[in-house]
């Protein structure tokens, strides 16, 4: 009697356990959780490595003389004329120069070093205009450009927002400051015709620039930035702007200016004569005419080739490198004197 | 009732006795309400008199929000975290005009972020408040007029009478008046309180034992005076007035809310307490949450990040303050410009307004989505992985492993020092009987588990031999030798000593057999587990112990005259001299019915071998070997000896006994003097060996621990005895290492302590200590410059260890203590454990996993850096207050060598991983400011850069965090010292940030400029210009496919998972692409990206550039991987490569293996015939376990006060036991 309190507790202790575990809490297997998910291991053992850069050289030497002789096969002709179409020395009677009044043609001469083959692409280039420029690139109403009923959406546009109380279209900094340089070509004095359609691309054309959309109250501030446009013209067909207005990456660029549709010889002369407008001397630009053929790959740019061809070489001398190193001096697989405490023993 | 469950896994922490909380004042286990002042009453059954009071409704709620509240409070909890809150201002800073990125840049970042946190926080409140609906709308039968009425828990009110039926749970703190059980008690469990699962007993008071009906009841109106609410368990005060008599009510008539009945049909009880009032919910406080030492250097990575933005900052407004000039005409700057943070006029402003700029423009160098992408991997790794292991599931108590937290987990990988306790932890605090020695031979054919670790060790195959077919074991047996089984004894050499032994184990100890005197039901109440194994072992042999009376043992002996014969003997106990600690043995002077007097004695060898008679050297010689062999092999010694005693020998001394036994001073010294006169000339009979059971695979565990580089502390409240023979049979502690001992059992502080002053006493032992440490510490030093450089050991007693933890003395404790390969601390307070901890936490600021599984570890638990409880037992306290809740020790090996191997490495990889992919980001970012002439000009569209850390690079990293496995568990196993890699850190210090660092710059400067310089030329023969925007494009397309191979580059094993997000992330990007610039609305910026990719994509460049450009952003990494590996291997790429043709884990294998945990596993099957021991002066004599003195003072009905090693849970198992002498 005494004892009916532990033997009754033990009685439903043994009496629960030995009933049927209903729920087991065993965890369920499944790969996921028990962490055994198939997989690779790749082991970057020396071999691997040498055979990656074997591969990487394998593949890049090719692809790098193939685009180095593209670059090659471009001809490119390039004029810098910026200092000599000024009769100046300082940088401020040029400024001067350039902002006054009066015939700004100049002629240039330039020599077809090669046979170039048609189309010859007419760029001109900048230097030190930073069209990246964060209030520049800012500086621009796409809605306005867009669409017809948007000519009042100037907001973005400041400090070319307004001319005389009325919105400018295309209102803002980057078409205020057109570039309004012009070429005209000759060989043999006879005159070669520029075609400037197809310059832009044509996503711009088509869905940027409104075909309804036409200049009004452009340039009629108290500065002139630029180029005026023809009022006549919509912005869709005014492809200059279109080209400008894809601002540039990086404050040197080049712009698609035209093209020649037909071959120059090799050792023609091509008479330029050029409008030199466009004020870069005050910010110490340079001016650059360029023509150029084009291969598969575009321009005349050997970055490509020689990255390709360097990448490759290196990978190809650090694959023989490693190569050597492991003829030399291999490392066997897996050696368990390696483990650190089997290099000193006892620990740290 | 799936409700309760949550307040056991809820983390809400119960606190434990209030005089166990007095103990140790500087750990808090709970918050103690301020009491409220005066008390409440209570009507009994009369809802109108309570109506007045409006005591709080029964309805509980547990939830952090409600619909009001979710939305502010949630968000002011996310924006309390320092990124988010970052990103706020960041957010901010970009809708103002001068940030150069449109607000969505960030602002849809964060909103992913708060938008996945908040969703996880509304899922586990809408789990809490399903939980509380549950609860809630529980059933209860309530009395109403003069029926039993069900009705939910919420609507029931303080008074209402109540009836609970068995197995019932208690919807409030009850008052219990009546039971179906005729002596008005209940039966309780409090498993969901503290986890205990022994049941409680209630008593009703006797005058309300008839309010059993609902007829009867009705009838009961009563006024209950109570304490107001509060959180103490075990304590309640009150009186209940009934029929103008006026009754004190105790804890024994409260039924707490939580608790469910037991063995009960069912019980009346009037509510006291109800809702939130009631003392479980009183208790439930939130854990301080631990942060992992990885999360708080983390921190200082994220500070350097910002410090890194705020100098690019920096960089980049001096630059635009320089650049800006009005010559750039076509910028519009003549005159007045409205824009001041372009006006040349004042570049100061300039500087200042463009520093801001830069930071919104940079802002995504902090990765925002670094902290919820952490959370969701931790998460992912405690819940399924940690949780659902296969290897953690101990199947005999039904145990899977429990992450309780999921901040820890890499903090696992780094564990330095691990504190574990010994009882319930290491040992099963089991023991069993398990070899013997008598008269010279050894008997026994078990194993001990520390002797298949030494054959193991030196390759010795062990023979696996069945079990002879009479082998008995049972709870405390675990014995096998036919020899001496079914009365074969009589047929050894020496049968009569064989039979004094039998009769030694079957006399002399001080067990009170309960219930039915047959062997098979009796149970042997004992204050040790060691003196129950030694009396089932004589009733193994056939000496069956079965009734005591105050003055007569009666024995039930077979086979002592002949074979098959059964008779019963009594035998009359004369005088027991006590165990205890300085005498080390027990006597029990006993008369056979023929009138012959016999001294039976047990004790430590050292004590016994004193007191022997003189001769018989041989036997002597043989047994300390035996003794000396089982030392070795981690058992638990007893020599027994006895003595005739002559009628006139006895007579004499017994007079001088009952002399010393009445004197009322110094009673136990003189019983000891007593004692001694009679204890002497002994014969040796032999000696026992207790396996005192160490959980399964401890030494293995330890072995492979230790190896790992973990330092092992072993805390316990043991003594020392015990606490080193564990050690040894642990492998702590061996012949070969160097020991220092500092005990305070020594004569000279023995001597001072007699004297009583506590004044002297203090100072001698902190000099004793002081200069014990100093010349320990001078001795270590010592052995560390020699060459052989033994391993040295500490062991320490609590006494001690309370002055060396004094400030003057702690940093030469530390300093010795780190220099040990093993340190054991015993007789420690739970306080001085926690102690400890933090000495090794803050001192060596090494990180520390404190490892127990009662109440009295909860305090080292909270301290260290991880806690872990031993869960399946009972007891949960230890449980509540971990961090990782595992069921056998043994599964340590998995969750740190594995588990939080694993994890740290994981995420160290994830935390540098998302460093170098908005690093790399950020700087291309950083170059082009440069090109732009330093005016914040956005490089990327606003959505690219929004989306590249949610969308294009968030779910690789996602999968790197999960299953990155640089070798399989086997081999983290396999190989323990792979985890030395974890302490010292060597995935996430600096030198691995700023390698990181400098390929994020490599990168980024080939990102940029392979880009920008190779897109400046016309790139198709239709010879048109990119422009800005394209360029971008291009540039963000190289990042996205960089970033994204660079994962599977430092990816150790690659899964389906990682392929299908890493091109699936890259693919992400090209979708998003093509629709992003094939669209064009009016609502944002797009048009600068309008059909951008299809310009791209019509070029030949594109296809060179990218082929190119992820390829040589990669090689710098892949090229240093290489030499890293090929030169300066890291120990797991060692082992990955000697392991490089072994299919993975053998899964059948392993399934197979865990099956077999589910069949008990007999772990003494096998047999050994001798292994080669090693001799040693270690006997392993250890006998006594706490709370020895004060059982016994309580069988005599003297209060002993339990000392402050006893653990609760074991004064708790024991009250039914005190109280059964007590009514008899």
């Amino acid at each position: 009697m005494n004892s009916n309190a532990t033997t009754t507790s033990l009685g439903t202790g043994s009496a629960e356990s030995s009933a049927p575990r209903r729920n087991s809490k065993r965890p369920k297997y499944s790969r996921f959780t028990q962490q055994e998910l198939p997989a690779c291991k790749p082991i970057l053992t020396p071999r691997w490595v040498i055979t990656a850069f074997l591969l990487v050289s394998v593949i890049f030497i090719p692809i790098g003389v193939a685009s180095l002789l593209a670059s090659r096969k471009v001809v490119e002709i390039v004029d810098r004329y910026d200092a000599e179409c000024v009769n100046a020395t300082t940088k401020s009677e040029r400024v001067k120069y350039i902002q006054g009044p009066g015939d700004k043609t100049c002629n240039r001469t330039l020599r077809v070093p090669k046979h170039m083959k048609a189309p010859v692409h007419i760029y001109y280039q900048l230097d030190n205009f930073y069209q990246n420029h964060r209030r520049y690139v800012k500086s621009r109403s796409d809605e306005q450009l867009r669409d017809n009923h948007s000519a009042s959406e100037v907001s973005s546009c400041k400090p070319e927002d307004t001319a005389n109380g009325n919105p400018i279209v295309p209102c803002g900094l980057i078409a205020w400051s057109l570039f309004n340089d012009t070429y005209s070509f000759a060989i043999n004095n006879r005159n070669l015709t520029v075609n400037k359609k197809g310059i832009s691309w044509k996503s711009d054309r088509d869905h940027k620039f409104g075909k309804d959309v036409y200049p009004k109250n452009f340039q009629n501030g108290t500065l002139i930035g630029g180029a005026h446009l023809n009022s006549s013209m919509s912005l869709h067909e005014q492809e200059d702007l279109i080209v400008w207005m894809r601002t540039a990456a990086l404050p040197t660029f080049r712009k698609f200016y035209g093209k020649i549709e037909e071959d120059l010889q090799a050792n023609d002369v091509i008479h330029v004569t050029l409008k030199n407008y466009y004020n870069t001397y005050s910010f110490n630009g340079k001016k650059m005419l360029v023509l150029s053929t084009t291969s598969w790959l575009g321009g005349k740019n050997n970055f490509l080739g020689i990255a390709y061809l360097s990448v490759g070489g290196l990978c190809f001398f650090l694959a023989m490198l490693f190569s050597l190193i492991y003829l030399v001096k291999p490392r066997r697989l897996g050696d368990p004197s390696y483990l650190s405490w089997n290099r000193n023993p006892g620990g740290h | 009732m799936g409700g309760w469950d949550r307040v056991r896994s809820s983390r809400s922490r119960l606190s434990r006795d209030s005089t166990h909380l007095n103990r140790q004042p500087s750990v808090r286990l709970g918050r103690v309400q301020p009491q409220a002042p005066g008390h409440r009453t209570i009507y009994c059954n009369d809802r109108e008199a309570n109506a007045i009071i409006k005591f709080k409704e029964n309805s509980i709620s547990t939830t952090k929000y409600n619909v009001l509240t979710f939305l502010p409070k949630g968000l002011f909890e996310q924006f309390r975290r320092v990124a988010n809150f970052y990103f706020l201002m960041i957010s901010i800073l970009s809708s103002t005009p001068i940030s150069p990125v449109s607000p969505i840049t960030n602002v849809a970042p964060l909103s992913i972020v708060l938008l996945i946190s908040l969703v996880k926080e509304a899922f586990e409140d809408w789990k809490r408040f399903q939980n509380d609906l549950v609860i809630n709308n529980t059933l209860v039968d309530v009395l109403h007029g003069q029926k039993w009425e069900s009705i939910p828990w919420k609507k029931l009110q303080v008074g209402d009478l109540v009836r609970i039926k068995q197995d019932g749970f208690f919807p409030a703190d009850i008052l219990f008046l009546a039971s179906t059980n005729a002596d008005g008690v209940c039966y309780v469990e409090t498993s969901n309180l503290d986890g205990e699962t022994n049941l409680k007993i209630r008593k009703a008071l006797e005058k309300t034992w008839d309010y059993l009906t609902p007829e009867k009841a009705s009838e009961f109106r009563g006024e209950l005076q109570c304490e107001q609410p509060n959180n103490s368990l075990y304590t309640f005060t009150g009186n209940l007035i009934i029929q103008k008599q006026t009754l004190p009510l105790t804890p024994n008539q409260l039924l707490l809310r939580g608790c469910s009945l037991r063995n009960t049909e069912y019980i009346v009880g009037a509510v006291v307490y109800t809702g939130h009032e009631t003392k479980v919910m009183m208790n439930a406080m939130n854990v301080p949450s631990k942060r992992s030492t990885l999360e708080r250097k983390l921190d200082k990575l994220i500070l350097t990040l910002f410090a890194t933005l705020l100098i690019m900052c920096l960089i980049g407004a001096i630059g635009s303050g320089i650049f800006i000039n009005r010559k750039y005409y076509y910028l519009g700057l003549e005159g007045k410009v409205e824009d001041r943070q372009f006006d040349p006029s004042n570049r100061f402003v300039v500087i200042i307004l463009t520093m801001f700029t830069l930071i919104t423009l940079f802002s995504s160098i902090i990765p925002i989505s670094l902290y919820v992408s952490i959370e969701g991997i931790k998460f992912f790794q405690s819940t399924q992985f940690i949780n659902q292991d296969l290897n953690m599931y101990y199947a005999e108590t039904n145990t899977p492993a429990l992450a309780r937290t999921s901040n820890l987990n890499e903090e696992l990988g780094q564990v330095e020092y691990i504190f574990t306790d010994k009882t319930g932890t290491l040992t099963r605090n089991l023991m069993e009987f398990f070899k013997c020695s008598i008269g010279g031979e050894v008997y026994g054919t078990g194993i001990t588990e520390i002797e298949r670790g030494l054959a193991e060790r030196s390759s010795i195959k062990l023979e696996e031999d069945r079990k002879s077919a009479n082998a008995v074991h049972e709870k405390g047996f675990n014995f096998d030798d036919v020899r001496l089984m079914r009365g074969a004894w009589r047929n050894e050499p020496n049968p009569d000593i064989c039979k004094e032994f039998f009769r030694c184990l079957a006399i002399c100890h001080t067990v009170l057999p309960e219930g039915d005197e047959s062997p098979e039901k009796i149970t042997y109440q004992a204050a040790s587990p060691d003196e129950a194994a030694l009396v089932t072992a004589a009733k193994n042999f056939g000496f069956f112990f079965y009734r005591r009376t105050p003055t007569m043992i009666y024995v039930r002996e077979s086979h002592v005259e002949k074979m098959g014969k059964i008779q019963d003997v009594p035998y009359e106990i004369l005088n027991v001299l006590e165990f205890n600690s300085t005498r080390k043995r027990q006597s029990v002077v006993c008369q056979y019915s023929d009138g012959r007097i016999v001294l039976f004695c047990k004790g430590a060898d050292s004590v016994i071998y004193e007191r022997l008679a003189e001769g018989n050297d041989d036997l002597k010689k043989v047994t300390r070997e035996h003794l000396e062999q089982f030392g070795s092999s981690g058992l638990r010694t007893l020599c027994l000896a006895y003595r005739n005693l002559s009628a006139n020998v006895y007579e004499t001394w017994n007079e001088k006994f009952i002399q010393a036994k009445s004197s009322l001073q110094d009673r136990e010294k003189k019983l000891d003097e007593v004692s001694e006169l009679i204890e002497k000339d002994l014969i040796l009979i032999g000696a026992t060996a207790i396996e005192d059971k160490l959980q399964e695979g401890v030494p293995a565990c330890i072995e492979t621990l230790s190896k790992a580089g973990i330092k092992i502390w072993v805390l316990t409240g043991d003594k020392m005895e015990t606490a080193i023979n564990i050690a040894y049979a642990c492998n702590l502690l061996n012949n070969n290492m160097k020991q220092f001992i500092i005990s305070s059992d020594t004569d000279n502080i023995r001597e001072v302590e007699d004297r009583g002053d506590p004044v002297e006493i203090a100072r001698f032992i902190n000099d004793a200590v002081r200069a014990r440490l100093k010349k320990c510490l001078e001795e270590a030093q010592l052995y560390l410059h020699t060459i052989s450089r033994p391993k040295l050991a500490l062991v320490i007693d609590g006494k001690c260890l309370m002055y060396a933890l004094d400030p003057s003395l702690r940093g030469m404790l530390l300093n010795l203590s780190l220099n040990c390969n093993s340190v054991v601390c015993c007789r420690v307070s739970p306080l001085q454990k926690a102690q400890v901890t933090s000495l090794v936490k803050k001192g060596a600021k090494k990180i520390t996993l404190s490892i127990g599984d009662g109440a009295n570890d909860v305090s080292m638990i909270q301290a260290a850096h991880v806690g872990v409880g031993i869960s399946g037992l009972e007891g949960m306290q230890a449980v509540l207050a971990s961090d990782f809740a595992i069921a056998q020790f043994r599964f340590l090996t998995d969750l740190l060598l594995v588990h939080g191997r694993w994890s740290y490495i994981r995420i160290s990889k994830v935390v540098t991983y998302f460093f170098y992919k908005n690093l790399t980001f950020t700087l291309t970012q950083f170059w082009f400011t440069f090109q732009a002439g330093f005016s914040g000009q956005r490089f990327y569209d606003d959505w690219f850069q929004a989306c590249y850390n949610v969308l294009f690079t968030s779910l690789p990293v996602l999968m790197l965090g999960l299953f990155d496995k640089d070798v399989s568990e086997s081999l983290s196993k396999k190989y323990p010292q792979l985890y030395m890699e974890g302490l010292k850190n060597v995935y996430f210090r600096w030198k691995i940030v700023s390698i990181w660092a400098f390929f994020s710059l490599y990168q980024s400067l080939i990102l940029y400029y392979f880009v920008t310089t190779s897109g400046s030329s016309p790139q198709s023969s239709s010879g048109k210009m990119f422009g800005l925007w394209d360029i971008s494009t291009m540039a963000f397309t190289c990042v996205v496919t960089t970033v994204n191979l660079r994962l599977l580059l430092s990816c150790n094993n690659i899964t389906r998972w990682h392929h299908f997000s890493v091109w699936g992330s890259i693919l992400a990007w090209f979708l998003f692409i093509f629709l992003y610039s094939g669209f064009m609305t009016k609502y944002d910026r797009q048009e600068n990206v309008f059909w951008a990719i299809y310009v791209l994509m019509s070029t030949p460049y594109f296809y060179i550039t990218i082929i190119l450009v992820p390829i040589v952003a990669l090689a710098g990494d892949f090229l240093y991987q290489g030499v890293q590996r090929w030169f300066f291997p890291y120990d797991y790429q060692i082992i990955q490569e000697i392991h490089r043709h072994e299919p993975d884990d053998n899964r059948s294998a392993r399934l197979l293996q865990i099956e077999n945990h589910l069949t008990p596993a007999d772990a003494r099957s096998y047999a050994i015939a001798q292994l080669p021991q090693e001799r040693s002066k270690h006997t392993g004599f250890a006998f006594d376990s706490p709370g020895y003195e004060s059982f016994f003072a309580a069988q005599v009905g003297v209060f002993a006060p339990q000392k402050a090693w006893d653990v609760a849970r074991r004064a708790s198992a024991m009250r039914p036991r005190i109280r059964k002498p007590q009514k008899s």
